[in-house]
């Protein structure tokens, strides 16, 4: 039984499962800052409007994790961008969330050298999201 | 001047203090395009492979390519190619900076020089002035003094040089262009110095001319929005190329240690791109015409290796004077880049060379008494900075290390030989094979030895670049695995390597889409050649290149991996993983049309049109 994607309850799984890690805390010692996730819309993919997932981290805690409007994701530290299909692959870990950036299939809206020096910090937080079971749109 | 082209390459004769013209044919520029392959092409026409490439009978060619001076982003490239001397193989190596778009507007696609001088000479070329002129007051002087006095009446000249290494025929010696590009990789600088030739000094005034202005400038719009749009372009602007130094430490890519240790994020904390940026950076610099501007121009301020402002290093060199010896202090690292500069030497294969020696001295191979009273404990940058200038200057314990690794094993004796990293004789870069399975391959398979740009396996593999409208291929390739990987490679090849032809910059055939340096290129020269075409032409410059080895001796025996690093790492990401070499090389000989010796079959040269390495190959 999984959740349904990009929802309110599928963002308290995902900071659920990061507080569970064994290891997020101390990889992500050194991390300043939000992130939102921007999930493009898809209607084809069960994904009518843009969805904006904000998320704060501070130094191996989590704060808020939401569904919030565009206003809260753009004021954001970092904001990653792209097509639901895209993210979807990066969750079921098809694709590497940095190649996916360098090959401009996701764009980032932030200071790119603080990801490069903490990108072990990034890819534990996308390990992360591969751990719990997830229902996607398209395949409801 | 024709369409790209100037037409002509100049031939000088430092024998006889003489030049002349020599025409290209159009058919041979669409065949060949430009750069490195249309060397190897004069090459195998004109000259005699068997000559010692110190020997008068070895030209050394400069070439630029149909794009260079034209304003079009990357291309301010050039190759400069001879045999080389660190590997008795083909040897190329490519430079950006200002030397290439000027000789285009000097009117010449490329300079062969041939023979050897009784007295030490430069070339002066300005607009359709020659001459060769006296060099002794530059005899002795490093790269950046003589750059210098070349330049002290006029400013605009474009400098071509070779330091104190060059002379002295060190087998790793790099040629340098306006203090801040290098050519580095097999030794040609030796070339030069063999010829007594000091430097060129370039100026001219034209305009290579273009087939389709209009077409052209709406191709160069394009390029510069994707530019722009580019994360990887704006991490190479932010950060340089030592961006992948954090990245390449999770992923297993850099070496450390002499590649012995898989894992040190306390290294590549010290030694990677946002540090440098952080402490040293004073500003980014950029070749001609070039958006991205990844060079960093830096200063160490005080402590034991303080410099002038500068060329900043490449990761390349972050590797080889950092991890590869346990360094972890970047200000030794930009001093040991600016020593190697100033010297001129490949900080590649220098870097490995003193790893090597580091491994040898711990081990207890080489003692004190061995390296001239030096403690080459690891991370001793001290010695380190000792040891750059006698090599450069052949004295001593320097002398030993001063032709590369391979021959300094190879005089050291004993199994100190497993400890070199090298594919035919060039020590390979600061990519792992055991992090990425396909770059093993491309180590192999590399004309020049092992080779990080020869080919496009570092983008396509790692991610960087992805073209599916070129060739099949994935989204995203696991590193730690040898399947499906010898296709990724032959294509990532036959596109890759048109870098060195069209003479574009790697960074920009990663980061611009393949269908817009296709269109700027159709532009420019007006030969309209399809995607297929353009992509036969790197197979044709690949196989070419293997036919001139070929003729050299190389055959299927050289296609290896060196014993190291067919050891597994205990830690990091590549963790307990090998490249599976059997695999990689026989999917890939039977898709690249080798056959078991390692020779282009019959059939495939004729496809290429290359009737005449057919002949030489099977007479």
């Amino acid at each position: 039984m999984g959740v349904p994607a990009l929802t309110q309850e599928w963002m308290d799984a995902y900071k659920a499962a990061i507080l569970a890690d064994p290891e997020y805390k101390q990889i992500a010692k050194d991390w300043e800052g939000s992130v939102s996730l921007v999930v493009l819309a898809d209607p084809d993919k069960g994904i009518p409007e843009t969805v904006y997932l904000f998320q704060d981290y501070w130094h191996g805690d989590v704060g808020d994790f939401v569904v919030c409007d565009k206003e809260k994701a753009e004021n954001a530290k970092f904001v990653m961008t792209g097509d639901y299909s895209r993210w979807k692959q990066i969750a079921r870990k098809e694709l590497d969330a940095t190649k996916a950036l360098l090959q401009g299939k996701l764009k980032m809206k932030g200071d790119l050298p603080y990801v490069v020096r903490n990108i072990k910090t990034v890819n534990k937080v996308i390990d992360i999201l591969g751990t719990f079971d997830t229902i996607w749109p398209d395949e409801v | 001047m024709g369409n790209g082209y100037a037409g002509k390459v100049l031939l000088v004769n430092l024998t006889n203090n003489s030049w002349t013209d020599l025409a290209l044919d159009e058919q041979d520029l669409k065949k060949y395009i430009g750069g490195s392959c249309l060397a190897a092409k004069l090459y195998l026409d004109r000259y005699n492979l068997d000559a010692d490439p110190l020997s008068e009978e070895n030209p050394l060619m400069i070439m630029t390519g149909p794009m260079v001076g034209s304003g079009f982003p990357g291309t301010s490239r050039f190759s400069i190619c001879a045999k080389a001397p660190q590997t008795g193989i083909w040897g190329e190596s490519a430079c950006g900076g200002t030397f290439g778009p000027e000789l285009k507007r000097a009117g010449y696609d490329g300079i062969v020089f041939e023979g050897k001088s009784s007295s030490p000479v430069y070339l002066s070329l300005i607009d359709s002035q020659i001459q060769l002129l006296d060099a002794s007051h530059l005899w002795g002087k490093d790269i950046y003094e003589a750059t210098d006095l070349l330049k002290s009446d006029n400013k605009s000249l474009k400098v071509l040089t070779i330091g104190p290494a060059g002379e002295n025929l060190v087998k790793i010696s790099a040629i340098g262009n306006d203090k801040g590009h290098f050519s580095g990789r097999t030794g040609l600088g030796a070339v030069m110095g063999s010829k007594r030739l000091k430097a060129i000094v370039v100026k001219g005034s034209g305009k290579p001319a273009k087939a389709d202005e209009e077409r052209y400038k709406a191709a160069f719009k394009t390029a510069v929005a994707e530019v722009k749009d580019s994360a990887l372009a704006e991490g190479l602007h932010m950060m340089g190329s030592d961006a992948n130094m954090d990245l390449g430490m999770v992923t297993g890519d850099v070496p450390i240690k002499n590649w012995t240790v898989g894992q040190d994020f306390d290294l590549s904390y010290n030694l990677s791109g946002p540090t440098l940026s952080e402490k040293y950076l004073t500003k980014a610099h950029a070749c001609s015409n070039c958006p991205v501007a990844c060079k960093r121009v830096v200063k160490v301020d005080d402590g034991p290796f303080k410099t002038e402002e500068g060329p900043g290093p490449e990761y390349e060199t972050c590797g080889t004077f950092g991890t590869m010896m346990m360094n972890p202090d970047l200000g030794a690292v930009i001093k040991a880049n600016e020593l190697c500069n100033k010297y001129g030497m490949d900080t590649i294969s220098c870097g490995s060379a003193i790893a090597l020696a580091m491994e040898l001295f711990e081990k207890g191979t080489l003692s004190k008494d061995d390296v001239d009273g030096l403690d080459l404990s690891w991370g001793n940058m001290e010695a380190v900075m000792s040891l750059i200038k006698k090599m450069a200057y052949r004295e001593g314990f320097g002398d030993i290390l001063a032709d590369g690794a391979v021959k300094a094993a190879q005089k050291i004796g004993g199994d100190s030989i497993d400890c070199v990293v090298h594919v035919k004789g060039l020590e390979a870069p600061m990519h792992d094979p055991r992090g990425f399975h396909g770059m093993g391959l491309a180590y192999m398979m590399s004309n020049r030895g092992a080779c990080h740009l020869q080919h496009a396996v570092l983008a396509t593999e790692q991610g960087m670049a992805s073209w599916p409208q070129l060739f099949d291929m994935k989204d995203d390739y696991e590193g730690t695995t040898s399947v499906d990987k010898a296709a990724l490679v032959y294509n990532s090849e036959n596109y890759g390597i048109l870098g060195n032809s069209l003479a574009i910059c790697h960074y920009l055939v990663d980061i611009l889409k393949p269908e817009t340096i296709l269109e700027a290129f159709n532009a420019i020269t007006g030969f309209n050649l399809s995607t297929g075409e353009l992509l036969e032409s790197g197979m044709r410059d690949w196989t070419l290149k293997r036919g001139f080895n070929n003729l050299l001796g190389i055959t299927a025996k050289d296609d290896k991996l060196p014993k190291r690093l067919l050891i597994a790492l205990e830690e990091g990401g590549a963790a307990g993983s090998v490249p599976d070499v059997k695999l990689l090389l026989s999917e890939y000989y039977a898709i690249r049309g080798l056959d078991e010796k390692g020779f282009p079959r019959p059939e495939k040269l004729t496809e290429l049109g290359l009737i005449e390495l057919k002949n030489r190959l099977y007479h």
